[in-house]
């Protein structure tokens, strides 16, 4: 049996936190990602090049850096603000910015960007007329969006939304280095004291594959639903 | 009792795609069961025209008055717009649209499309509207196709469908974009059918057609469009069997 010195209980926690980052990512990039297709397809100058530079500068800078841009450069900016408070109104508080907060924020922040981009695939993927006929039934532009637009779009965003799932749950590793302790961050600490790296590294390696398997196969199942009605049967 | 308002009229419609014109002042006025039907080239603007009727295109100018209302509109940079889309929503839920290449909604079955508009639309209950639903499928013969998807019935099904799901609004005018021209020939006669039970319960519809003889049997009255105008309009009788101008009586003749 492997022996894990008394290890189990905190990569459990690890475990997680790492699931907990990533579905907390996961959805702040889905909304990001959501906010940034319609940007970008919008007639308005301003939000169609602020989506663009967005979606340029987070995918041209490594997600690493990012990270540790944003956690130390964030909680540099957050002292300022509050010296400012402080000298200008006598107001005295003090912000820490939260590993794990900042962690979902930088996540979330790096994979809305490439969200944006599948989704905005997706949505110029949906057959206009499909939209039309919603148009011209008297829908609004939000029920044209909530009946119409996204349940169409989702199918050929699935694809895209799992890759980037999958990254964004491997991207997640990076959070150690913010001092959060996930379970790569435990598992590094435990081969450490116990030199048995090997172990603790095959563990972790089995339980991000179990989450990606699971993910995987829920991922099929929503694609499954959302290409209802688009199979033809002869 | 008192009048009740016209239907659908509208006034001096223009529009043009860039620098081309594709509509110089048109007009209509449907009255309640009229049956009016507009044919033309390609190119002569009649879709444009159908589609200036429910601001799925916008017109440059002119008038639009949906049963007794007159549609707002004001000037921006970028042209004319509804001054309220709130209005136009309205107005939309009033005039039920069938299409060329049908436009069911591909993820919904033909039961829930049909349902969809009078529910978030109109705010009907699920169940009135599925009973409504399903008298009318059996009324345009496709009773048993309920629970079928779009992609799982044939063409000219799909057309019968998108009626009843155009029917289900209680529309005050049904407005039809060239209804049988994206079927096979032996499905078009099934559609038409519907059509023309249609016109004969009294009906406000418009139709923009190749069928001759749909125009000729049920129109109260057609209107030839060439570029943009009209260039002959009035009974069918005297349009289609009797016409003076010259472009008409070669479009009507047959072609070899």
């Amino acid at each position: 049996m492997i022996d894990l010195h008394g290890y189990g209980p905190r990569l459990l926690e690890g475990a997680l936190v790492t699931i907990e980052l990533a579905v907390l990512s996961l959805i702040l990039a889905v909304l990001l990602g959501l906010a940034t297709a319609s940007a970008k397809m919008s007639r308005n100058w301003v939000l169609h090049r602020l989506g663009t530079v967005y979606t340029t500068v987070i995918r041209g800078v490594p997600d690493l850096v990012l990270m540790m841009l944003l956690f130390f450069g964030g909680q540099i900016g957050i002292n300022m603000f509050t010296d400012w408070l402080y000298y200008q109104f006598d107001i005295d508080i003090f912000i820490n910015v939260n590993e794990f907060v900042a962690g979902v924020c930088t996540i979330g922040l790096i994979f809305g960007a490439y969200m944006g981009e599948t989704f905005r695939g997706a949505f110029l993927a949906v057959e206009s007329g499909q939209i039309e006929a919603g148009r011209a039934y008297g829908m609004s532009h939000a029920l044209v969006f909530r009946r119409i637009r996204f349940p169409q779009m989702m199918r050929h965003a699935l694809p895209g939304l799992s890759n980037n799932w999958m990254v964004l749950l491997k991207t997640t590793a990076l959070v150690s280095v913010i001092g959060l302790s996930d379970m790569v961050r435990v598992a590094a600490e435990a081969s450490k004291a116990t030199r048995e790296p090997f172990t603790f590294m095959i563990i972790v390696a089995a339980i991000y594959l179990l989450i990606a398997s699971v993910s995987e196969w829920g991922f099929a199942r929503l694609q499954k639903r959302y290409d209802v009605g688009f199979e033809e049967v002869n | 009792m008192a009048d009740t308002p016209i239907p659908l009229e509208v006034r001096d419609i223009t529009k043009r795609f860039g620098n081309t014109e594709v509509l110089k002042g048109l007009s209509l006025q449907a009255q309640k069961g009229d049956v009016i039907t507009l044919i033309g080239a390609s190119g002569s603007g009649k879709s444009t025209f159908l589609r200036c009727m429910n601001l799925l295109e916008q017109p440059d100018q002119g008038e639009l008055i949906v049963h007794g209302e007159s549609i707002r509109f004001k000037e921006t940079k970028k042209g004319r717009e509804p001054a309220d889309w709130k209005q136009v929503v309205n107005m939309r839920a009033k005039l039920a649209m069938v299409f060329q290449s049908f436009n069911l909604w591909a993820h919904m079955t033909l039961l829930e499309n049909i349902i969809e508009a009078p529910v978030h639309v109109l705010g009907k209950s699920k169940q009135e509207a599925t009973e409504h639903a399903r008298q009318l499928l059996e009324r345009v013969g496709l009773g048993d196709r309920a629970d079928y998807y779009p992609a799982q019935m044939s063409g000219g099904q799909q057309q019968r469908g998108a009626i009843a799901r155009a029917l289900a609004m209680d529309p005050e005018v049904m407005l039809f974009d060239e209804p049988t021209s994206a079927l096979d020939p032996e499905l078009v006669g099934d559609v038409l059918k519907v059509m023309r039970d249609l016109a004969e319960e009294g009906r406000t519809m418009i139709v923009v057609t190749h069928e001759m003889a749909f125009a000729r049997d049920v129109s109260t009255q057609v209107i030839y469009l060439h570029q943009g105008q009209v260039e002959e309009a009035g009974a069918p009788d005297q349009v289609l069997g009797n016409p003076s101008s010259e472009r008409l009586k070669q479009f009507l003749a047959p072609k070899h």
